[in-house]
């Protein structure tokens, strides 16, 4: 029995002036929190950057279980949902791996089921719906057509396992498709008020500059509107749903460590040339608990004030050290590890809630904790994956 | 009769009771699809499980702090950045409290009040994107949803009850009621049930109406009542 973990990922970063997530007007997103307008970056902005991130530091074939045997393993499954004589179901099991593209060749050893000409990563969830959609095409006159139709492609996809779990999908035609997100991404919100402000920009034509008889007019003229704030960024791991949609622990340790990583460093791309404004983090908070997840936005529902000494960047930190005390002190919430990841000295006042460590550091143990509180079938506490 | 009083806030939520296809619209208060959704996610029901008793609690909610309709405009591209989908507007209600009240048996009521401080899922005010500002505050009262808004201290932000200069504020109600009411109004935000495969909602019959609370914290006011800190001409009209 696995235990309860949740891990929350709570950031404060400071972004210059910039334009990272812009509206159909070409604005810098907002929203009114706490009565005051503050600078926004969607969920949905920061989730994309962090799955493009994914594709930089997680090689999702190093995923779980992977395994040759996939006509044994969909074969079980369908013995499961549909009984019938084994043999048939296997037949079943490989006309379906053949119809979602999977070379199937036979097995090394002698009287044993066809293996897959390659190592596969096949989620419970993925082998649960391949059984079922093969069950009913089985009855079907046609099976290879019936199972094409059935969309056993998309329903071994390869490619996106980690973000299908983490993210989810939604398919309307084909329901079974549907995959409920692990992970939980907020809108991020300025910890303070903020004004949009406009840059006006002309474009010089070369050529007409160079030439003396021009007129000294720009060849277009136009405004980017910006602004720059001290973001506070939340998100949350369910990793007991990241291991059900997973299917694997070993898969969930990587898949979380792999999202704190990603989730941190990642940046949306908006405008980015323009204002060159990528930075990291000023300070990150992880915390692991055992019943529920905690935003702390509420530390910034009253607007830090603009010349606050020590700035607002440290300001924001002691607001969100003293909330998250006096969460955890209202609702006698203790939670099971507590990280601080913090650039410098200023960060220092977080070091009350949590054990200040790197980054890498902290994902490592993050992923530890993952690990032994989460079990394998055998009870046998996951490895983590050689680089 | 018991009730339980839910505090809802969040920078942002959003409640869609006909939100369709690529405008997701919401409404000016918290639906009880999504106000049972959240209950039946604390309680750990999958999607495809009866919501019978829950459907069962009647309920009502109080516009305690009403905020801001924030619209946002989404773009989505496949992972490879080639195919483009169709452009989305999602409207949130951004800085609202609502207090969701729920009608029925003490003992049902106090198993969600478990349920909500140990969600089995992660909880959310009507998209995945809005997390709860902190631990829902919860409170279980003897009596009627009726008794339960009047007598509920308005749940709004600090900052919010400071600036309001008016000692007794009025605030909007939204209740359940039978549909023979003469002035009641219909929401289709009921749940039949949240299977992906036949996602039903039926009609129920609501009263529009406001309740008188009591401002404490006017007076404390760092700011003289007569002065208003933010300038609004129009504000005559």
């Amino acid at each position: 029995m696995s235990d309860r973990t949740i891990i929350d990922i709570h950031v404060l970063q400071t972004v210059p002036p910039s334009n990272v997530n812009r509206d159909d007007t070409g604005s810098p997103k907002t929203a009114m929190y706490g009565g005051v307008k503050r600078a926004r970056v969607s969920s949905q902005a920061w989730k994309r950057a962090t799955r493009i991130a994914f594709g930089h530091t997680l090689d999702s074939s190093t995923l779980g279980v992977r395994t040759r045997r996939v006509v044994e393993l969909l074969g079980e499954e369908i013995l499961r949902q549909s009984p019938q004589p084994e043999p048939e179901a296997h037949a079943l099991a490989e006309a379906t791996l053949t119809a979602a593209g999977i070379k199937i060749k036979p097995s090394r050893k002698k009287g044993e089921p066809n293996e897959s000409g390659y190592l596969l990563f096949l989620s419970r969830r993925q082998v649960h719906n391949l059984a079922g959609a093969a069950v009913t095409a089985q009855v079907q006159p046609d099976l290879p057509a019936a199972l094409k139709s059935a969309g056993v492609k998309a329903l071994a996809d390869q490619e996106h396992s980690v973000d299908v779990a983490l993210f989810g999908r939604m398919v309307a035609d084909s329901t079974d498709l549907n995959v409920d997100a692990a992970a939980q991404v907020a809108h991020a919100l300025s910890v303070h008020g903020v004004e949009n402000e406009f840059d006006y920009f002309t474009a010089v034509d070369d050529h007409k500059s160079a030439s003396d008889d021009e007129d000294a007019g720009a060849g277009m003229i136009g405004t980017v509107e910006f602004n720059s704030s001290t973001l506070y960024r939340y998100a949350t791991v369910d990793v007991n749903r990241l291991q059900d949609n997973l299917g694997d622990a070993g898969a969930a340790r990587r898949a979380v460590e792999a999202f704190v990583d990603a989730f941190v460093t990642s940046m949306p791309t908006g405008k980015q040339n323009t204002f060159g404004n990528r930075t990291l983090p000023d300070a990150v908070l992880i915390q692991v608990w055992d019943g529920q997840s905690v935003s702390y936005v509420g530390a910034f529902e009253e607007a830090v004030e603009i010349g606050a000494s020590g700035g607002r960047l440290a300001r924001a930190a002691e607001l969100l050290a003293g909330y998250a005390k006096g969460v955890a002190d209202a609702y006698s919430l203790r939670p099971v590890a507590s990280f601080v990841v913090g650039v410098g000295e200023r960060m220092g006042v977080l070091d009350a809630v949590g054990q200040r460590v790197s980054l890498a550091q902290a994902t490592a143990r993050v992923g530890e904790l993952v690990a032994n509180r989460l079990e394998t079938e055998s009870g046998a506490v996951p490895e983590t994956g050689s680089a | 009769m018991t009730t339980l009083a839910i505090r809802l806030a969040a920078p942002l939520q959003s409640w869609g009771s006909s939100s369709r296809f690529a405008r997701r619209t919401t409404d000016s208060a918290p639906t009880k699809s999504g106000v049972l959704g959240l209950l039946a996610a604390a309680q750990g029901r999958r999607r495809t499980d009866s919501l019978e008793d829950l459907v069962g609690l009647r309920f009502g909610v109080r516009i305690d702090q009403p905020g801001r309709l924030t619209r946002d405009f989404q773009t989505a591209r496949s992972l490879d950045g080639r195919d483009s989908m169709p452009l989305t507007y999602r409207f949130y209600l951004s800085d609202a409290v609502f207090l969701a009240i729920l009608e029925g048996q003490d003992s049902f009521l106090d198993s969600i009040v478990e349920a909500l401080r140990r969600p089995v899922f992660p909880l959310y005010l009507g998209r995945r994107s809005c997390p709860p500002a902190g631990p829902l505050k919860t409170d279980l009262a003897v009596g009627t949803i009726e008794e339960t808004l009047e007598t509920a201290p308005w749940a709004a932000a600090t900052w919010y009850q400071k600036r309001t200069p008016e000692t007794i504020v009025r605030l909007e109600t939204v209740v359940d009621c039978a549909a023979s009411e003469p002035s009641s109004m219909s929401i289709r935000d009921q749940p039949v049930s949240f299977d992906p495969e036949r996602r039903a909602h039926t009609w129920r019959s609501v009263l529009r109406g406001s309740v008188d609370v009591v401002n404490s914290k006017r007076g404390v006011a760092d700011v003289p009542a007569h002065v208003t800190d933010q300038h609004e001409p129009m504000k005559a009209w």
